[in-house]
């Protein structure tokens, strides 16, 4: 039995790492210059195994069919006006809050993992980031597209990038972002690679393409099939990081605990966002945001930190106080941003009374008791004309940045509210997870861009919220922000559909 | 109608019959290509057609996409030859592992004998020699129940007119059931082996550690018998796990193995040990005697375990925690009917544990 040819695994060594080569008139030190400020010890590269193996080559023919036939998609959505065969229009602000908040992470990750694919001292890691890197890119390229011809007939989606660096809830995503690419290679690995590609991607990408799914949006669902036959190489690429990370030396496990601890709770506080698209902005529910948590972490994640216990990884901190949330966090993100719809991209709305009994049935332990009377009264409120909209600008948390409007999980009645001085000033928090982030780097989270901090500080091109809103944000006052009911939104899926009231016909005839 | 499957990259040739699928007959012919379920629901054992026509069979749309098949990939579990082949597989040359054909044979019983009270030894002469690497195991066919059954080999790969199985009473199981009450000496079964990739990576150079509990103690022993006979120099340890004294088997053979070759060293554990038993060595479970043994430094070993799944699973972790990890771990699991239920979600975090 003789080797007449190469397998794979070592085909691909001699087309990847046997590229790279010896320094040998540059100190190794001042090639890598990021390797180890973080702590971090490898004492031998070449134990990283491959997460998978694909040259460029094949990469380009593989990718290139999946972009004909996605396209293909595309084209066909447009000309048969997919867009009029959404379930209802209300759908469309789920996507675009994806465009606004989601898409432009993809391009963070792009820069991301071509920063770190450049950082890495062993060239396996350095091409597996540089392929990510391209996935990346193509698929922020791939979102805009698909979401473009909504832009033609829909509003809030005109200034998506423009947005996603200003507007303050917007500032959520991006500033999860900004804080993995501004930590070292190593953290931004743990960070972007394991906890968001690995352990919370099913509860971001797949709950808004299941719901484009169950809600008429071809295009959305064709990218994200697309889409997913990338995201397997990305899991695998998470879970190499950190098996290298954690056999290479012991004094990584403690640093890799507290990465997991800080960006476990980081991204569990972004999935507010997606809990409210699951449960109040989908006109066809797939899931309730519980039941994904449940599934997608308790059952999903508890399996792999089962796992992981074998290295001497824990459970990450707070998540006892996350899985206590799956209860609560969708109905007090809606209401966080039903209270500040005037000032945000797209238009919120109070559930129908079937919609509210749906809501009843999924929470039963929370959803009648704490949340459906406050429903009730701002839906009453609206019915009298006074639609509820808060005048005033909320507090911050310094590290998530998301209005301080979450409760203790022991008494949903009063708001959580944590403190930090730092230097004599005093950091305001949402939990004990972003304090504990803060007290670790106070130095990094000191420089948060809060928006309305900034709006205070006149940063924001005006002296009331209307200029800021029109000249910073560049929203369409009246048109991209507001309540659903009455928006030029569903004014014109009115007409596409025929829906005017009688009220309306009687005054064209007359 | 017979066609020949030629495997890259390591350029084995397998003769596959009309019907078969190209994983039956590459197993029955020695040459290992990965699998798990056995019936295209899995992909563990995708390969790439780089010549000839194939018939792709059942392969379930999610474990065979599309763009897969238009690529030519099939599941070579499920895929049948329509011509002569050339695939290309996933496989890793593994130096140590010989490739050696399985075959079937009839075997006459030429003993049995109490090794504990729940655990039975059986040794089978075959109509012809057989060649098997240590650690491996057959397939045992026995009248009136469906199915072969899996048993490791004990004896050494030199004794190659037998085998010797080690048969712990699964409570309620139709075939150890038959071999503990009705087999009897002279008795003619059908067998056929060798399967398994559960044996001594020789070449590596590392001093090697052998976990074994209950009936799981058959391949170590074949193994450390044969690298002992082979006048191997690493240091060898072998920890062996049971209930209680009754049920530590073969312990004087081990005991006089230790004494006689410097670089063996036997260490039993009891974790029940019943009073009269009067037990001076280590009480506690197997893994726990590991630890204690090595301090809880793993390093730097090559580790091999063999038993049931709560052992290995607690000696998995016991070595990760004193750092040896996936790579140098290498076991045998004995699943019975009653591990199949334990199926709850697992992690993508590792590929063999």
């Amino acid at each position: 039995m003789t080797a007449t040819k190469l397998n794979l695994k070592d085909r691909y060594r001699l087309l990847t790492r046997d590229l790279d080569w010896e320094y040998s008139y540059q100190n190794r030190k001042d090639v890598f210059p990021m390797e180890e400020f973080e702590g971090i010890k490898i004492t031998d590269w070449s134990k990283w195994e491959d997460p998978f193996r694909l040259t460029m080559d094949a990469y380009w023919k593989y990718q290139a069919e999946k972009e004909k036939k996605l396209y293909a998609i595309f084209d066909a959505f447009a000309q048969n006006n997919g867009q009029q065969n959404v379930k209802d229009a209300r759908y469309v602000n789920a996507i675009k809050l994806f465009l606004t908040g989601v898409s432009p992470l993809e391009y963070q990750a792009y820069n991301g993992f071509a920063h770190v694919g450049r950082q890495f001292g062993g060239v396996g890691a350095r091409v597996a980031c540089q392929m990510q890197s391209l996935d990346e890119l193509r698929h922020v390229q791939t979102q805009i597209h698909a979401m473009s011809h909504y832009n033609k007939h829909f509003d809030g989606f005109q200034d998506f990038a423009h947005m996603h660096d200003r507007v303050w809830y917007l500032s959520v995503p991006k500033s999860f972002f900004d804080d993995a690419r501004s930590a070292g290679p190593f953290e931004f690995m743990v960070a972007i690679g394991f906890s968001f590609e690995y352990v919370l991607t099913n509860l971001l990408f797949v709950p808004f393409m299941s719901g484009a799914a169950y809600n008429g949006d071809m295009a959305t669902v064709t990218f994200g099939f697309s889409a997913q036959s990338d995201e397997a190489r990305h899991m695998t690429l998470g879970l190499e990081i950190i098996k290298f990370l954690l056999e290479q030396h012991p004094d990584n496990v403690p640093i890799v605990q507290r990465w997991i601890n800080k960006w476990f709770w980081r991204g569990t506080r972004m999935l507010a966002l997606v809990s409210m698209m699951m449960d109040y902005m989908l006109p066809n529910r797939v899931m309730s945001w519980k039941e994904a948590w449940e599934v997608y972490f308790e059952e999903a994640g508890g399996a792999l930190f089962k796992d992981l216990a074998r290295y001497g990884i824990e459970m990450p901190a707070y998540a006892g106080t996350a899985i206590a949330e799956k209860e609560h966090l969708s109905h007090q993100t809606w209401s966080i941003f039903y209270n500040y719809t005037h000032a945000a991209a797209f238009h919120t709305w109070m559930p129908d009374e079937r919609e509210m009994d749906w809501l009843s049935e999924k929470y039963p332990n929370t959803f009648d008791k704490y949340y459906r009377p406050r429903f009730e009264h701002w839906r009453e409120m609206e019915r009298a004309g006074e639609r509820f909209y808060n005048p005033t600008l909320p507090m911050l948390c310094q590290t998530c940045q998301i209005p301080m409007g979450f409760t203790e999980m022991n008494d949903p009645t009063l708001v959580s509210y944590r403190q930090s001085v730092y230097k004599g000033e005093r950091f305001n928090f949402c939990s004990d997870g972003c304090k504990d982030i803060f007290d670790h780097e106070p130095e990094k989270y000191v420089q948060s861009w809060l928006p309305v901090h900034q709006i205070y500080q006149g940063n924001c091109g005006g002296a009331d919220v209307e200029t800021v809103l029109k000249d910073y944000y560049k929203m369409n006052l009246g048109v991209d922000n507001m309540d659903y009911r009455g928006s030029p939104d569903e004014q014109r899926w009115k007409q596409w559909h025929n829906l005017q009231s009688a009220e309306d016909k009687l005054k064209k005839a007359s | 109608m017979s066609y020949e499957v030629t495997v890259e990259p390591t350029g084995d040739v397998v003769e596959v019959e009309d019907g078969q699928t190209i994983l039956d007959a590459s197993l029955r012919q020695g040459v290992w290509l990965p699998f798990a379920c056995g019936h295209g629901t899995c992909g563990t054992c995708k390969v790439q057609v780089l010549e000839g026509d194939v018939e792709i069979g059942d392969a379930s749309p999610f474990a065979l996409m599309d763009m897969e098949r238009d690529e030519g990939k099939v599941l070579a579990c499920c895929a049948i030859p329509e011509s002569d082949l050339v695939i290309e597989a996933d496989v890793d040359v593994d130096p140590d592992f010989e490739g050696l054909p399985v075959e079937d044979f009839t075997a006459t019983v030429e003993s049995l004998t109490n090794l504990s009270p729940t655990i039975k030894g059986l040794r089978l002469r075959l109509d012809r020699p057989v060649a098997f690497q240590a650690g491996q195991y057959i397939n045992l066919r026995l009248p009136g129940v469906d199915g072969a059954r899996a048993f490791s080999i004990a004896n050494v790969p030199s004794d190659s007119q037998y085998v010797e199985l080690h048969i712990r009473r699964v409570p309620e199981g139709a075939a150890t059931g038959y071999i503990h009450d009705v087999l009897a000496e002279g008795d003619e079964l059908k067998l056929s082996g060798p399967y398994g990739q559960f044996f001594v990576r020789k070449s590596a150079p590392e001093d090697l550690i052998f976990i074994a509990g209950g009936s799981g103690l058959s391949s170590p022993q074949s193994m450390v018998l044969d690298l002992l006979e082979s006048g191997d120099t690493r240091k060898i340890t072998l920890l062996q796990g049971a209930r209680n004294l009754s049920e530590l088997y073969n312990r004087e053979l081990f005991t006089a193995l230790a004494e006689k070759h410097d670089n063996f060293t036997y260490v039993p554990a009891l974790d029940n040990p019943e009073d009269g038993d009067d037990w001076a060595g280590f009480s506690g479970y197997v893994h726990e005697a590991a630890i204690d043994y090595f301090d809880g430094h793993f390093g730097g070993h090559k580790a091999y375990l063999c038993g049931p799944p709560p052992m290995i699973d607690a000696a998995i972790t016991a070595l990760m925690r004193g750092r040896l990890f996936e790579k140098d771990i290498f076991m045998e699991r004995f699943l019975t009917a009653a591990d199949g239920a334990e199926g709850a979600s697992k992690s993508a975090l590792f590929k063999k544990i």
